[in-house]
């Protein structure tokens, strides 16, 4: 009986360290994070441009639930070409269709094909949405989008991908891909019932690794 | 349409069976070797000689075209292509610069009247035209602002020795294409005169006919040219010459699915007075005056025929100059001294702006040996709105022996702000964007913020220091080779592009539409290789060929080419693109070539001239976003254009002439709206 013991426990040993590969130098991997794609996210808007200020609701979406959301937790919403980020203050404490910040969600944008994204930004380089400010830029370099004045095309940046530090502090990026229903390679703008559909990939890291 | 093709049909095989008995060859042979030009070096010098690329045209090579107007005959030239810019106004880019960046002349003496920078060459016609002289490269040396492509010079006919002769001439083409040429030219001892006329009119062209709008409208424009000449002496010569033009055209808009109908006026006069005194065999001196104004007027009704918009421009250029020749043994020194006085109103202008400038320049041709010409000078501006330019050029040029020379020339060049990126003031009225001029962004900045129109500036910009003119620097290198019935003619360039003036938003207003002003942003270069030969296998039977190859290229993108390097494929997913997939600017095709074959039978008096001409790729616009001209962009085809005349003379002075542009109809309506399709036409002249 001892020594069948010492046998087995000799034995799981060995097996033990057999099986324990010398990977020192390597990192534990993470679990593989998937690429989702979201399309025709809708993103109504009433007024706006030559009418007034815009306004309706914001419709918010959710990384980890992976759906719109009409609970306070959400990680950014959309409305028209305006997205927000669920952290800081109302960009506008009067629009009853802009949703208060519940979390302290903010972005950061990265330029890179969104599978080269992996690393985390530094933390200084995430922003919040503030009164008067968006945390995602409504034009310049950074902005989500071009606007084509001779074709009148909104197209998504190709390139930018922006890494969200969700309302819980989850880490997600998302890389925009059309704003028009269905995704179609050359869209037609004159169709305005088939604009203001977010088609975009996102990839969401639950665990609490700094790499995607 | 086919009772047009019978008709020309006819019309050909008429003149064929008028074959005459052998006679003198009255059609000249094509010898250019000793012609001599005078827009390159403001003196005489023959073009083989030249340290810096010239191409002449000949009245010759113009009549047996068939062309009618400026545009056509210069489009027809290696290394000219004639481009519509983004608002739709066609002209000429040489060496890869734009239509802007080129002077045209006649009789040495500038027109005015950009639209946006462009010159309409239509407005010229080739009826009374003696030669067209073309010089390539940086020419501000001489001939100041806008001469930064280069000069183009179109010298008229003109009286020589006693004579009384001209001629008549009928055109009709596809279009309901009218031209009416009749030009006189008389010289009595110490008098001289010439009249040249000519009337034009065409229906314009549609491509779509399904939309309402046509690519050209129907319009008319006459041609005035009255020239009188008076000897004082054999040395002291009067010149006055006049040009008066004038066109109508429909002018037809579509805004919002209604259709508004108008007209668009231009109205063009030329004042040119020149004094040719010979103070004696070494100095020679020129005083010329010349004014010039250039109005176009047009409006648009609507349906209920009330007026809904109207557009005016009104430009004056006044300009005197002196300028001297002095021989000294085989050099000659010029100097030259004036000033430019130049006056703009127009709608978008707040109020009539002026433009006063003084230059001076001086060049010296210096020839030491009969082997080696170099050319040095420069010419030095001062304007009121811009700072002072300063221009040099040195041109070398060494004959080998009398078959071989070898030519190198470097330049600087500049175009000045013009009246619009300084004044401009237009908010357009459906979509509510604004576009300031550069001067006057500021104040009305401020008065936009006052109004609390403005929802915020872009930082950094500042309109404290003056614009800065466009700049560049050219270098051209080549050489020329002429061996029994060959001759070939290479030269090869480079264009540093410095301090290009484009539009940049600078505020946002409260309703979401930018504010734009203009300010000097980028550095372009352009580089190639232009050949042309001509070989006579026969003298009735010539062939030339011609080729360029351009490159044209931003080098702010390649120094930023992070900012472009991302596009997105037909499945919507970022690619990477490299700095070695950037194709390069707009409208530019890496490769044109033309093929002219000249073929005269003397038995008959028949001249037939075929030319075929070839344009590469080239794009017009970003397609795939990345804001930059790259491989993977949706390009225009290459394509060929064929052009045949064939011309006959029925006596000495009869001349009948039919033939085709675009023989085989080539066109693309989406792509390229300034190709109309085949054009059939027969012309009759009389010279008497």
């Amino acid at each position: 009986m001892k020594t069948n013991f010492l046998k087995l426990s000799l034995l799981a040993l060995v097996i033990f360290t057999a099986s324990c590969s010398s990977d020192d130098d390597k990192n534990t991997t993470p679990p593989v994070v998937v690429t989702t794609k979201v399309s025709d996210l809708p993103a109504p808007q009433t007024g706006g441009g030559q009418a007034g200020p815009a306004s309706g609701e914001f419709t918010k979406f959710s990384f980890s639930e992976n759906k719109i959301v009409t609970t306070d937790k959400w990680d950014i919403a959309f409305r028209g070409t305006v997205i927000i980020v669920n952290g800081g203050a109302k960009y506008n404490a009067a629009d009853t269709g802009e949703p208060a910040r519940t979390g302290s969600g903010s972005v950061s944008i990265v330029s890179g094909a969104f599978a080269s994204v992996t690393a985390f930004p530094a933390a200084s380089t995430f922003a919040q949405d503030a009164a008067s400010a968006y945390a995602f830029p409504a034009s310049g370099a950074n902005a989500w989008y071009d606007y084509n004045g001779l074709t009148h095309v909104i197209s998504a940046k190709a390139g930018k991908v922006f890494v969200v530090k969700t309302h819980d502090g989850k880490y997600a990026k998302f890389e925009i891909l059309s704003y028009y229903k269905g995704a179609p390679a050359n869209p037609d703008p004159s169709k305005t019932e088939d604009t203001r559909f977010y088609t975009f990939n996102f990839a969401y890291q639950a665990n609490s690794t700094t790499t995607f | 349409m086919k009772i047009k093709i019978t008709l020309f049909a006819l019309f050909f095989f008429f003149q064929i069976s008028f074959a005459q008995e052998i006679q003198k060859d009255s059609i000249s042979a094509n010898e250019l070797s000793e012609v001599t030009v005078t827009t390159a070096t403001r003196t005489e010098r023959v073009v083989s000689s030249l340290p810096f690329p010239v191409t002449i045209i000949t009245s010759e090579a113009i009549i047996k075209s068939g062309v009618t107007r400026l545009n056509e005959i210069l489009n027809e030239q290696t290394g000219i292509i004639l481009i519509p810019d983004e608002s739709g106004f066609e002209g000429i880019q040489m060496q890869g610069l734009d239509a802007a960046y080129t002077m045209i002349l006649i009789d040495g003496v500038p027109l005015v009247g950009r639209t946006s920078g462009v010159l309409d060459l239509s407005r010229v016609s080739v009826g009374n035209i003696e030669r067209i002289e073309i010089v390539k490269g940086a020419s501000s040396a001489l001939y100041g602002s806008e001469a930064m492509g280069g000069v183009i010079n179109v010298i008229t006919k003109k009286p020589t020795g006693d004579m009384f002769s001209g001629s008549l001439s009928y055109r009709y083409a596809t279009f309901n294409t009218n031209d009416v040429n009749a030009n006189v030219l008389w010289k009595k001892k110490k008098f001289g005169a010439n009249l040249f006329t000519n009337f034009y009119s065409s229906d314009g062209y549609d491509l779509d006919k399904s939309t309402s709008l046509k690519n050209v409208e129907g319009y008319y424009n006459t041609t005035i040219q009255p020239k009188l000449y008076y000897d004082f002496s054999e040395n002291l010569k009067l010149i006055v010459s006049n040009r008066f033009f004038n066109q109508k055209a429909d002018n037809v808009a579509e805004i919002e699915s209604e259709i508004y109908i108008g007209e668009a006026k231009e109205n063009e006069w030329n004042s040119q007075i020149k004094l040719e005194h010979k103070w004696n065999s070494k100095v020679y001196s020129e005083y010329e005056l010349y004014t010039t104004n250039y109005k176009n007027d047009s409006f648009l009704k609507d349906e209920s025929n009330v007026l809904f918009e109207q557009a005016y421009y009104d430009q004056w250029l006044f300009r005197p100059e002196i300028r001297t020749t002095f021989s000294i043994k085989n050099d000659k020194l010029t100097t030259g001294v004036g000033l430019n006085y130049e006056t703009l109103d127009r709608t978008y202008f707040d109020s009539n702006v002026n433009f006063n400038s003084q230059y001076v320049f001086v060049q010296y041709d210096y020839n030491p040996s009969g082997k080696l010409n170099i050319l040095a000078g420069f010419r030095y501006d001062n304007h009121s709105e811009y700072a002072s330019q300063f221009s040099p050029k040195l041109a070398v040029n060494y004959k080998f022996n009398n078959n071989f020379s070898l030519k190198s020339s470097i330049g600087y060049g500049y175009k000045a702000p013009d009246f619009r990126q300084l004044f401009f003031d237009f908010t357009n009225p459906s979509v509510g964007y604004t576009v300031l001029g550069y001067n006057v962004a500021e104040d009305r900045l401020n008065e936009f913020e006052e109004q609390d129109q403005l929802l915020s500036r872009v930082a950094g910009i500042s309109f404290e220091k003056p614009l800065e003119a466009e700049s560049s620097i050219n270098f051209n290198f080549g050489g020329f080779y002429k061996k029994n019935k060959l001759k070939i003619d290479v030269n090869a360039f480079y264009n540093l592009i410095d301090n290009l003036i484009d539009t940049q938003a600078v505020a946002q207003k409260i309703n979401g539409q930018n504010i734009f002003s203009y300010t000097n942003f980028d550095k372009i270069f352009t580089y190639g290789v232009e050949f042309n030969s001509t070989y006579s296998f026969t003298k009735e039977f010539v062939v030339s060929l011609g080729y360029q190859y351009l490159i044209a290229k931003d080098k702010s993108v390649l120094d930023n080419f992070g900012e472009h390097q991302y596009i997105r494929n037909s499945q919507l997913q970022t690619v990477e693109i490299s700095k070695s997939d950037y194709f390069g600017l707009y409208n530019r095709s890496k490769h044109t070539a033309n093929i002219k074959f000249a073929y005269t039978i003397p038995k008959i008096k028949t001249d037939i001239n075929l030319r075929v001409f070839y344009r590469s790729k080239y794009g017009m616009f970003d397609t795939n976003n990345n804001n930059i001209l790259d491989k993977y962009d949706k390009f225009v085809n290459d394509y060929f254009l064929t052009n045949l005349s064939i011309s006959k003379y029925i006596t000495d002075k009869l001349l009948l002439q039919s033939g085709a542009n675009n023989l085989f109809d080539y066109k693309e309506p989406t792509q390229i709206p300034n190709l109309a399709g085949r054009q059939l036409f027969a012309r009759i002249q009389y010279n008497f």
